[in-house]
This record gives structure tokens, sequence and C-alpha cells, in this order.
């Protein structure tokens, strides 16, 4: 790709975030915290698609990454009094260090067994959680000390999408993202070429790890009050990959297109719906994987609307 | 069990599994992990994987033993008794989970993550048919087993038959998807209340302080019966065969005149209906809600892992120890039945990790 699309992608990422960033005070409460969650899942699919995305190694289990960071920023805050910036650094490395530990032996094991292997940590982690009770306070979950968080979190949110598109940008267009990509297609083959495997596939995981965690902190600020069932929710972990596999995984364009379009999907359903808002988004991704597994931007390029060049 | 596979084998003039595969199947498919021939089954692994059965086994008892909760008296062993049969009970409704989710997996390499959703289905049609119809639990499985037949043959033909062959994640979110639509469902028509059916409220005494519950002494007799009869089909009749020829190889199967996608739509109702009828089981013994089938589903992964993929037997051998294993968790540590969930998690990556194979040494990854 020529230097100029890139100046040309990242020109129109630098307008998003402008816009974005002086939007809040003009914002009702709701819209806020709207537009927060919704930044917040275009965070977690691009971080997922980071490990699963380019490497294909499925994670059923990134939820834990960002319990992992709620915890943290809840536990420092509400038990220690620290000041909140502080905790998302915290969180992320926790979560950098999890996620290398956890990383090295499971990332050996491949296709569904890696992603079981993947859903059995994260509710590993939810059951610590909640019996390891001196540090998280258990099942009762922790309040957090009650503050105006809205405004700050959601330039806090802002600024880590930012930060995660750019990362993600960055490694799908670097050498590192064209190794993850040879490890998907071919693993055996990648390692013949003298792509040191394991290497890529734990830095790629404890990437991806880093990214959830801070989310997972913003959001336990912005939301002042956690429990285990809250945010270790295996739902958490499904949203991310349906959303990076509705717009195309794989790509940059795509999990950022997807989280868009399913978040703001599911909130009209959740306040249209109520009650069958749950059926609904159970039946949606039954469809999408059924009928679009490539998702919107595969889509696109069997048509010819796309070229596969502009998408990574 | 073929003694040093690997490098010593193929000096000894042994063809390796990749030249020995079937024409098309890439080689880097039949090696677990990317360490090739390392990882592949072999005995080392599996007393490796002994030695740490061994020390899960152990373990509850040294917390116990440090925790003060074993006494080593008359009546302290009489309790380990009664648990330690507990849990072999329960390793029978355990089976009843894990042999369907075994069966799709073996036969078309997806995992139904929708699996426990259908224990929890039948849990609920078995409360429908009992106090809705007045119809006792068992005899209502002659309706109920039908009905699940059916229901797992129309997701085979709607859902998974384009799931088969895909990569996991379409297999995995469809069946996930499905999971969801049918907890909610569940939610919307019975609310999330926990509910049991009191059926053989009776004890049976086996020894001196070692008594069952009538109940899990009956659900445990008809798992047996159950898993020994599809056991039986599965290994003797010609049905069973070709079940077994397509899970070996789909392809070699359909040139044999197998009609592959009619073994798929039989293999997924015929684990519907088992899923159906652990449901019925659960209903007479424990509380159950819409949301508890996601154990269930996790539970049954763990068996399925432990046993090995896809292997019927070992599926059975699995939930026995499952079964056993949390009982002695519950019993023995402190604040256990909170912990009794990790055990099957534990369970499932130490055995990921220390032989994907599992017992018995599956092979095909």
């Amino acid at each position: 790709m020529a230097p100029a699309e890139h100046v040309r992608n990242l020109a129109a990422l630098a307008a998003a975030a402008v816009v974005l960033a002086l939007l809040p005070n003009h914002l009702s409460l709701y819209l806020r915290s709207f537009l927060l969650f919704l930044m917040m899942s275009v965070v977690l699919a691009l971080s997922w698609n980071i490990i699963s995305g380019f490497t294909g190694y499925t994670s059923f289990g990134h939820v834990a990454f960002y319990g992992i960071g709620a915890y943290a920023c809840a536990i420092l805050v509400a038990d220690y009094g620290w000041p909140w910036p502080a905790t998302l650094v915290v969180g992320a490395a926790t979560a950098a260090a999890v996620g290398a530990a956890i990383g090295y032996p499971v990332l050996r094991l491949r296709g569904p067994y890696f992603a079981i292997a993947m859903l059995g940590t994260a509710e590993g982690t939810r059951v610590v959680a909640t019996v390891w009770d001196g540090l998280t306070h258990g099942g009762l979950g922790i309040s957090l000390p009650s503050a105006e968080t809205s405004i700050p979190t959601y330039h806090a949110m802002l600024a880590l999408m930012v930060v995660t598109v750019v990362v993600a940008y960055a490694v799908g267009h670097s050498r590192l993202g064209i190794r993850l990509t040879a490890i998907r297609e071919d693993e055996v083959a990648a390692e013949a070429l003298g792509i040191d495997t394991t290497r890529y596939k734990l830095a790629a995981f404890t990437l991806s790890a880093v990214f959830p965690a801070v989310a997972g902190g913003i959001q336990a600020y912005k939301v002042l009050y956690i429990d285990p069932p809250s945010v270790f929710f295996v739902q958490i972990t499904i949203a991310m990959a349906l959303m990076a596999m509705l717009g195309g995984k794989g790509t940059v364009i795509g999990p950022i297109l997807g989280a868009v379009i399913l978040y703001t999907a599911q909130e009209l359903t959740w306040v249209n719906f109520p009650t069958a808002h749950l059926i609904a988004y159970g039946l949606f991704i039954v469809l999408v994987a059924r009928f679009m597994p490539r998702g919107l931007v595969g889509f696109a390029i069997d048509r010819g609307w796309l070229r596969k060049g502009m998408v990574r | 069990m073929r003694e040093e596979a690997g490098a010593r084998g193929r000096e000894a003039g042994e063809l390796p599994d990749a030249l020995v595969a079937a024409p098309g199947a890439p080689a880097a498919r039949r090696g677990p992990g990317p360490g090739g021939w390392r990882e592949r089954p072999d005995v080392r692994s599996l007393y490796r994987l002994a030695a740490f059965l061994a020390a899960a086994y152990a373990l509850p008892f040294a917390v116990g033993a440090w925790a003060g909760t074993v006494r080593l008296d008359a009546a302290w062993l009489a309790g380990l008794a009664t648990v330690v049969l507990g849990g072999v009970m329960q390793g029978g409704v355990y089976a009843m989970f894990a042999v369907g989710l075994t069966l799709i997996f073996g036969v078309m390499r997806i995992i139904n993550a929708a699996h426990g959703e259908m224990v929890m289905m039948g849990a609920y049609l078995t409360w429908v048919a009992f106090f809705a119809f007045g119809v006792d639990p068992l005899l209502s499985l002659a309706l109920t087993l039908p009905l699940a037949f059916l229901f797992g043959m129309a997701v085979q033909r709607l859902l998974l038959d384009a799931a088969v062959g895909a990569p996991e994640l379409t297999g995995l979110l469809i069946t996930f998807g499905l999971g969801l639509v049918m907890i909610y469902t569940a939610e919307l028509l019975f609310t999330t209340d926990f509910r049991t059916i009191p059926y053989a409220p009776g004890t049976v005494v086996l020894a001196p302080g070692v008594a069952v519950g009538q109940n899990r002494v009956i659900s445990f007799l008809m798992a047996v019966g159950i898993s020994t009869a599809v056991y039986l089909v599965l290994r003797f009749s010609r049905l069973g065969k070709a079940v077994r020829a397509t899970a070996l190889n789909a392809e070699v199967a359909l040139v044999c005149g197998i009609d592959v996608r009619r073994i798929y739509l039989l293999t997924t109702g015929l684990a519907a209906a088992l899923a159906v009828a652990g449901g019925a089981l659960v209903s007479i013994q424990f509380g159950f809600n819409p949301e508890t089938g996601v154990v269930y589903t996790l539970q049954a992964f763990a068996i399925i892992v432990l046993g090995g993929r896809g292997h019927y037997v070992g599926a059975l051998i699995g939930a026995v120890m499952l079964g056993v294993l949390e009982a002695l968790v519950s019993l023995l540590v402190p604040n256990g039945t909170a912990m009794v969930e990790l055990a099957a998690y534990a369970l499932l990556i130490a055995v990921l990790l220390i032989r994907p194979g599992g017992l018995m040494g599956v092979r095909e990854g």
C-alpha cells in the first residue's frame, strides 16, 4: 500500500477522533454512555481480532482479560485509594502477564481445543474471582466510591480506541501481521520458512490481552460496581467474536464495522423488545455464522466492491 | 498402544502417520500441536496423565487433612464412602451429557455448544410432562426422546450441515447462538425460577452409614442402561458401523456407499435424544433453571477431553472420574461447593496440555 494511503487512513481516524472528542458535552447522558460502550465494542472486537482474526486461533475466553482489568481497577480504587488512571496500567500489566502465562501452554493447542481451553480459562478466572473473597470481595462484588465519571471515562475510552485502531492497523501492515497470517494459512509451512511461530503467536496473544483489560478498567470506573458474573460474562467474548466475524475477521476495518453495526442493533432491539431481545440476538448469531461466515468485508470482496488489499 | 511413537519408530522403519494418512489429509492436521511428534499420544504422556490424575485425587485429601476435615474414624469413612458412591452415580448422569457431545464431535468434528441447553430442554420437557399431564418422569421418556430426536435432526439439517468441514468458529458460533435462543425461550416460557420434580424421595442403605437417594440409584441405572444400549448399537449394528466409519473418514465412507448426510442426521438426532434423557435424569434429582445448561456443557467438554474426544467408552470413564473428583472436592475442601466448578476446568486444561488425546489417546486432531 502506498504511503499516501496510510496518511489518508490515519487522517480519517484523526478526524473521527476529534469529532468524538468534542461531542460529549453536547450529548445527553444516555447518548454519552451509548457512544462509550460503542467505542468499547470496537476496542474489544479489534483486540480479539489480533489473535483470532490474524492467526486463526479462535479465543473463546478473552473476557478473562476484561475481567482482570475491571477487578484491578475496582480493587485498587476502592480498597487502596489509588488514582484511577494508574489502575489501568496495573490492569494492563496484569493482563499481559496472565496472558503470557496462559498463552504459553495453551497456544500449543489448535482449533477447537484452543477455543475450549480458553472458554475453560475464562470460567476458571470467574470462579477464582468468586472464591478468593479476601482480594475480590467474592460474590458480593465491589462498589467504587461514587463520582461523576461519565466524561473522563468517555475520553479515556476514546483514547484507548484510537490506540487500539492504530496498533491493529500497524500490526496488519507490518511484517508481524504477515507472519501471523502465514501462521493462520499453514502453520507448519510458516515454521518451515523460519518463522518462530510460538514467539509470534504469544506476542499477538499478549498484545490482544492488554486492550480488553484497559477497557474493563474504564468500564468498572464508569459503572462503579462490578461482580464476577457481570465482568466475566461469557457473552462478552461471544460478542467480540461475533462483531469481528460480522465485519470480516482478519481485517482492520471489519471488526470496527461489525462492532458499530452489532452494538447499535443490540441497543435498538434491547430498547424496543426488552424481553425477546436476547432471543433475537441468539438468532442473529446463528444467521451470521450460518450465512455470512466471512463477514461483510468478505461478502463485498466476493462481489468485487472491494479489493482485498484495501481492507487489511 | 504403540510404544515410543515418533523419532525412534521412524528409525525402526515404521511409516510416520503423515504418510499413511488418507490422501489429501494434510500432515499438519495429524499432530495436535506445532511440536509435531513429541505431542503425539504415547506411553509417556499416559504416565504423565496418570500421575496428574493421582495428584488431582490426592489434592482434596491433602487440603482436607490441612483444614482438619479428614478424621479417619468409622463415621467419617462411612461419609466418604457415601460421597464417593454419590460421585459415581453423578458420573452416570454426566455420562448422559457427554456421550451425545462426543458423538457429534467424533462424527462431524463440531463442538455442540448448545449441548447443555439440550439437557436443560430435556429437564423442562420432563417437568411439563409431570406437572401438566401427570406422566411419570421415566415413562415420559417414551414421548420426549422421539421429540428430541426430531429436534436434533432439524438442527442438523437447518444449521449444522453448513458447519461440517467449515472452520471451527462457524460451528461454535452457530451452536452457541442456538443455545442462547433456547435459554431465553425457556426463560420466556418458564421464568428463571428453579424447578424440581419430587420423585422417589426414599434412600437405599447399602451398609451401616452408607446410603444414597433412591432417585439417584434409579437415574444411575437408567444411565447405565441407556449408554449400554447405545454402545451395543454402535458396536454391533450395521448402522453403528456406518456411524463409526463416517467418524473415521467421511470421504472414504461416502465412497463405500454410506449416505454420510443421513448419518449426520441420525447422529445429531441421537445426540439430542441422549441429552434430553440426561435432562430427565437431572430433573428428578436437582433443581434446574434455564441457565444451568452452560455448566453442563463445560462439564461435558471436560469429560470428553479427559476420555478422548469422540471416544464413546472414554466418555463413560471420564464421566465417572469427574463425578468422583467433584464429590471429593465438595466433601473435603473448605468452601468446596464453590470450588467444585473449578475441578472440571482444571481437569480440562490440564488434560489438554498433558495429553490432548485423553485417556484413550485419540490420535486425530
